[in-house]
This record gives C-alpha cells, structure tokens and sequence, in this order.
C-alpha cells in the first residue's frame, strides 16, 4: 500500500472518530478542553504505533483462531508499560494523563487497527499507518476541545504548559474575556453536539467533491426534494 | 508434519496463547520491578507537598508522613491525623475529612493548630459542577483561602445566605454549605480529641 | 368545457380531509396562550414582553436559516408557525426577567439543533422548545433560576434596558419559585412544616413568583381545555400527565406532609399545566393512538413527581416531557392501533355477525 494513501486514510478518508466512529469514550471524555483532546490523543498515537509495530512483527506466527486474545494482551501490556513509565519517571505529566491512559486499552480504535490493517501489512506500513491514524485521531480530538473549551469556558488550550511543558505557556489563551461560561458544551452534551455537527461538517465537504469531481451539477436531493 | 497442519492443530494455538501470556507478563513483571521505587517516591512526595499546602511555609520541621497518629471519631470511624511540629513541639494537625456536596462527596484536607484555628483548607477531591461548584477548589478561585485564621468561636459556620460568615456562588449554594459544614466539623473533631491527638508517643 | 375536468388525474388518498392545515392548528395553539402570555405581561412588565418577542424572533431566524442552508422555501414553512410556537413556548418557560441572549440562544438552538438537524417539522425526536430550556439550564444555571418577584412592571423602555442587560436588576427583587424554595430548603434540613414561605410564592390568581407560563396556571388550563373542545388536542395525554402527578404527590404528602409538597402544590407550580396542556400534546413527539398517549401522559406526570422530589433540579416537567419523547416509538410500537377489519391480536374479523374467526 502506498505510503500516500495510508497517510490520507489515517487523516481523512478512514479518520477513526470521523469515518470509523470509534474511540467514542474518549472523544466524549477528554474533549472538555483543548490540551485534554491533545493530550490523549497523543498518547494514543504512541500506543498506536508501537502496538501496531509489535502485531505486525508477529502477524505470520499468530493464527486466525487465537488472534484477539493474542491482539489483546499484547496492546493491554504496552499501555500497561506506558502507564507505568509515566508514572515513574514523568510524574507531572502523569498527574495530568493518568487517569486517560488506562483507557486507552478501552479504544477499540486500537484494536480496529490491528485487525484491520496491521496484522496484513509489513512493521513499517504499520508504524505509518498507527502513525497517521493517531495522528488524525488527535487532531479531530484537539478541534473537539477547541470548540469546547471556546464555546464552554472563553479559553483555549488552557494548562497547556502542564501537559506539554513551560515552553508552550504561550498557547494559553482567553479567548472571550469576562465570559460567563456556557457548561453544557464542557459537560458531556456539548461532546455529542460538537461531534455531530464535525460529523456533519465532513459530510458536507465530501458531498462538495463529489459533485465537483462529476460534470452533471446535481444538488444532492433533501427529503421530500 | 509439515508446518501448516500444525498450526492448525489445538496444540500450537494453546502454546501460542500460553507463550503470549507468559512473554507479556513477564514484561509487566521486570517493569514493575523497575518502576515501583519511583513511583513509590513520587507518590510519597505528592503526599508530602499535598499535606504541605495547609500549613503555612515554614510552619512545622518534621517530616509529616513521619508523624501520624489514628484517632476514632464519633461515628467510630478511624481518621488518620498527620502531626506537625518545630522543634520537637507538637503544633498542629492535618487529616481528610468529607461531606456531601452536589454531586458525591467533597474530600478536604484541613490543617488546624493547637489552639483550633484553620491554618488552611484543600479540596482534594470532588465531583461539583464545572463553573459553578468548582470555584471551591483553589486552582479556580481563592474562596477556599476564606477558612484561615477562623477558629469555632471566631466565626459563624454558615454560608452568608443562611446568615453565616462565608460566601455562597452565584448559582450554588449548596457545594460551599457543604465545605463550609465540613470544615466545621473539622474543628469539632480536633477540639473533641485534642488529647488524644496531641498525646506524646 | 374546462379542460381540468377531461383531464381527470388521480389523486392520491386521503380523499376526505378535515381541512386543517398545519398553520391553522398553529394559530389556534398560539390563540390559545394569548391570555395566559398577556396576564404574563401585565405582571412582569415589559422585560417578559421584550424577552417574549426576542425568543420568538430567534426561533423563527434559526428555522429561516436552516432552510435557507438546506435550499428549501423559506416563508411557507416560516408561515405555518411551528417555528412561532416553539420560539412562543420556550419564551413561556423562561425567567421573565432573562436577559435578551438568553431568548436569543435559546431560539436559535430550538429551531436548529432541536428540529431541523432532524430535518425540520415532523421530523425531530423531541420537543423542540424543551429541548432548548434544557440545554439554557444546564448551560446558564445563574441566569436560569434568576426570579423576580410580580408586580414590580417598569415601563416599555425601562424593560428593555433590563433585558440587554443594562439595568442590573436589584437583589431585593429576586426571589425563589415555591419548588426552588422547597427544595432548597429540604436540602439544608428544614422540613416542609418549619418552612417559610416568601412572600410571593404561592398565591391562588398567580400573582407570584416563576417563569411566565407557571405564574398564570389557571388561564395555561383554560387555553389547553378550549383546544380539547376545538379538537385541536385530545384530553388523553393531559389528563394521564395531571393525575399521575397529583395522585402520588396526594399519597406522598398523606404519609408525610414534612417532606412531600401536596398534589395541589405540584399542580399549579411550575410548568405542570403549560406542560401537560401545551408540551407532552405536541402531535410530532407523542404517541399516535388513545391508549399510547395514557401512557405517555402517565410517564410525563409520574416523571414529573419524581424528578420534583428526588432529584436535583427542583422543577421537572421539561426532563420528564424530553424522556418520556424518547420512549413514544416504542410506545407507538407497542400499543397499535387495531387494523381495520382485525381484532387486536391481528386476526381478520369474520364477516358474518358475532362471530370472529
């Protein structure tokens, strides 16, 4: 497969959240603000990728009966591995992440990718593809928790200096001064609401190309049109 | 017998199951091994700078870990009391205490000295609304500040709409009842069993 | 000889029709809340009007522009005044004294989010209008559970100022609903029997404190029982509503009237007869048959209670409605209609007297 398309799959075309609908937990739980949806999506894209690497190196040796247990422990022991490490020599930032990592054996995206892709394809297309999926899983989950935090508190990317260091203290804007707050979008509501209207945003741009790439100009047909 | 039939067989799927087991949590094992001092220090040292921030700087030299001592409360319920002291005196004490607030309990952590004054009230867990009930915990606002230098006598425990001392949010008012109720039966407890918590060892 | 009648098309059925159109039902919904709204007026004054006017403007340019988005006509959908009557209900449920972007989200968020994603009239799931107060009450819980006391009714301009937020209003003015008070009050240890009553709280003509639709309970029920006698709504779902309400509020406050209010509290309190008359009777979001609007109508009641009395808001009649909406398809599936020509269980009825084969 080509390197192209495994990127543009991850990003767009097969983006976890968008076009799998999955990973649903997190994407409702840790979207309540911008550096939470980065966070744990960055944390995932590291699961990914190296959970993707050690399926594919034992894809020829694992048979079909047995593969999800197999799948499974190996992706519960390397978020095991994860927690452990943060939590002994990155101690801040597991004070941050801790409670989001165990999760992420709970994410079926990671799961989905093993059986969907890595058990077929080499190690390197497989850390690309963990790569470029985790990737466009961040991303959706980082504009989640823009739209958020924006709409919910006036803030954006607030603590992002606990998670991602002193340095990128400057990524701690308020956005609307003196704003009141609107909690349904920090509460778990605004997560089904921001997601769907994402859903729906992707819908409309897909719709757009199509009827670009084709020469009859048609209006896509509404109910009752 | 050639490979493929053998994979098929039930024999090589139960030692590929037991040899995936037994790989993992060996892995699991040496990393434990590896990362439970550190962790185990890290947490001691949360701990410490958690139990710390009640207190004001500077105000004990012991090691407050060092010092507990278990005291039965009226309920019978065990609370355990970390001791602070300079010098070898005894000064003050620091323990967890909860009440109900909106949603769930609210689990604080009081430090009061000797002779019953607050010198400093945490929020150490709660489940309040996001903006509303939240201002309670420090890294929000500094309502919680509030507490200090209050002792029993000095104060009326009551949030200001019940005609009490203390400040009510906007929109909520029973999270800070619940702190401010918690707190006082802090004092309580401290005053009811000053000897034995302040018993020498 | 006129060229329609040679060439005869078919017309597709229903032939009989009762020649009630959608804006006709609206309009005689909409005739319906004038007195309760005008009372409404006449006791918060011109804040409730302004905010009143906002909210019904915002509804109708949230459905306006979803349409326009969808590319479909805009003013003859506009004109059936579903869009009006959402934005009209939702005003009802508000605190009369809100400020002006409270109406304006609010509108906006019922005719977009709570309707036309679904695909506009017919189409959603749940009340459009409950939706949006709920989403205003979880969003802005300040603003939302902010009461002035009646009476109080500054002038057309002085309102309008209060509304954008311009005046402050004073703090001597607000006051609790008598369900907010009851709550409160239970939560800090004081029985129903200690309690005291402010001032405005209850009091028989509706002169008291709430949102516009719950001050002026008497004229709400005196709009809903004119639609069950114009056959607009049938008695089903408010009857079920008001008595699964009443009865175990009656049986609660006999056992212990320290804790339980009683069922005539629960009645003219908060938006139980705007709810049952106005609300759970909406055609898109309730049960088809007589049998499955008991049901319903029942669940919105029983709900209602419980929420009331147990739970953490004080007021329920909005939770209630949007729960018991998602359960109408499976209340419409399981209470069916008998098919013409069957008995209920679906077997064909004998043509012969009597007999059923």
């Amino acid at each position: 497969m080509k390197a192209r398309e495994i990127i543009r799959n991850g990003l767009w075309d097969q983006n976890v959240v968008l076009a799998q609908i999955l990973g649903m937990c997190p994407t409702m739980a840790l979207t309540s603000s911008a550096s939470n949806g980065l966070g744990m999506g960055l944390a995932t894209t590291a699961v990914l990728v190296v959970s993707n690497m050690a399926v594919s190196s034992v894809r020829k040796v694992v048979t079909e009966q047995v593969r999800i247990p197999v799948f499974i422990a190996i992706i519960a022991t390397i978020v095991t591995l994860v927690d452990m490490s943060l939590n002994a020599w990155m101690h801040e930032l597991y004070k941050v992440l801790g409670l989001y990592i165990a999760l992420i054996v709970a994410n079926c995206a990671i799961l989905g990718r093993a059986e969907a892709f890595a058990c077929k394809n080499g190690v390197v297309d497989s850390a690309l593809d963990g790569l470029f999926m985790g990737l466009g899983f961040t991303a959706v989950l980082t504009t989640i928790g823009i739209v958020r935090e924006v709409v919910g508190s006036g803030t954006v990317f607030s603590q992002a200096s606990l998670l991602l260091g002193p340095h990128f203290a400057f990524l701690e804007t308020t956005v609307i001064p003196g704003y009141g707050g609107t909690l349904m979008m920090i509460l778990p509501p605004g997560g089904f609401l921001t997601l769907g209207l994402l859903l729906a945003v992707k819908k409309r741009i897909e719709i757009r190309q199509r009827n670009a790439g084709v020469a009859v100009v048609s209006v896509p047909s509404h109910c009752g049109a | 017998m050639n490979v493929a039939t053998l994979r098929e067989g039930i024999s090589y799927q139960g030692g590929l199951l037991a040899l995936f087991s037994t790989v993992t949590a060996a892995a699991l094992v040496i990393a434990a091994v590896y990362t439970s001092p550190a962790i185990h220090v890290a947490e001691q040292h949360d701990l410490e700078t958690s139990l710390a921030q009640v207190l004001p700087q500077g105000y004990n030299d012991n090691n407050l870990l060092q010092d507990v001592v278990h005291v039965k409360d009226a309920d019978g319920v065990d609370v355990e009391v970390h001791r602070a002291s300079k010098a070898g005196a005894l000064k003050a004490a620091v323990f967890t205490t909860s009440s109900s607030g909106y949603a769930g309990p609210i689990v604080i952590l009081v430090g009061i000295s000797r002779d019953g004054v607050v010198q400093g009230v945490r929020v150490l867990r709660h489940n309040e609304t996001p903006g509303l009930g939240d201002k309670i915990d420090e890294a929000k606002t500094n309502w919680i500040h509030a507490f200090e230098g209050k002792a029993l006598a000095t104060a009326k425990w009551l949030v200001k709409k019940d005609g009490g001392d203390f400040d009510q949010f906007a929109g909520a008012t029973i999270t800070p009842r619940a702190v401010v109720k918690a707190v006082k039966e802090a004092l309580e407890f401290h005053q009811a069993h000053l000897d034995a918590i302040y018993a020498s060892k | 000889m006129n060229t329609h009648v040679i060439n005869l098309n078919p017309v597709a059925a229903p032939h009989a029709q009762t020649g009630e159109s959608v804006s006709a039902v609206m309009l005689k919904v909409l005739l319906a809340l004038v007195p309760a709204t005008f009372y409404a007026f006449w006791l918060f004054g011109a804040p409730s009007f302004w905010l009143w006017l906002i909210t019904i403007a915002s509804a109708a340019a949230g459905e306006a522009a979803c349409l326009r988005m969808g590319k479909r006509e805009v003013m003859p959908q506009l004109r059936d005044g579903s869009a009006i009557l959402t934005g009209w209900l939702l005003a009802l449920s508000l605190p009369p004294w809100a400020p002006w972007w409270i109406g304006v989200v609010g509108g906006l968020f019922a005719t977009t989010l709570g309707k036309q994603v679904f695909g506009g009239i017919g189409n959603n799931l749940f009340n459009p209008a409950m939706i949006a107060r709920i989403a205003l009450l979880v969003s802005f819980p300040v603003q939302m559970t902010y009461w002035v006391v009646p009476n109080v009714a500054p002038n057309l301009f002085d309102g309008l100022l209060i509304t954008l937020g311009h005046t402050p209003i004073p703090d001597a003015m607000s006051s609790a609903t008598l369900l907010g008070h009851a709550k409160t009050d239970l939560a800090r240890g004081v029985d129903l029997l200690h309690t005291s009553l402010p001032g405005h709280a209850f009091n028989w003509v509706g002169a008291r404190v709430g949102s516009l639709g719950e001050t002026s309970a008497w004229l709400i029920a005196a709009g809903g029982v004119a639609l069950i006698f114009m056959r607009v709504i049938s008695w089903h779902i408010p009857v079920a509503m008001l008595l699964a309400l009443a009865v175990p509020a009656a049986i609660g406050h006999h056992e212990n009237p320290a804790r339980y209010l009683d069922a005539t509290t629960h009645l003219m309190s908060g938006g139980a007869m705007l709810g049952a008359f106005f609300i759970a009777t909406d055609y898109v979001t309730s049960p088809n048959t007589k049998w499955g609007q008991l049901v319903f109508g029942a669940g919105c009641g029983l709900l209602t209670w419980v929420i009331r009395t147990y739970g953490g808001y004080p007021e329920g009649v909005a939770f209630a409605v949007l729960l018991m909406n998602a359960l109408t398809p499976a209340i419409d599936r399981l209470v069916k209609p008998r098919v013409y020509g069957r008995t209920y269980g679906g077997k064909p009825i004998s043509a012969e007297k009597g007999k059923r084969s």
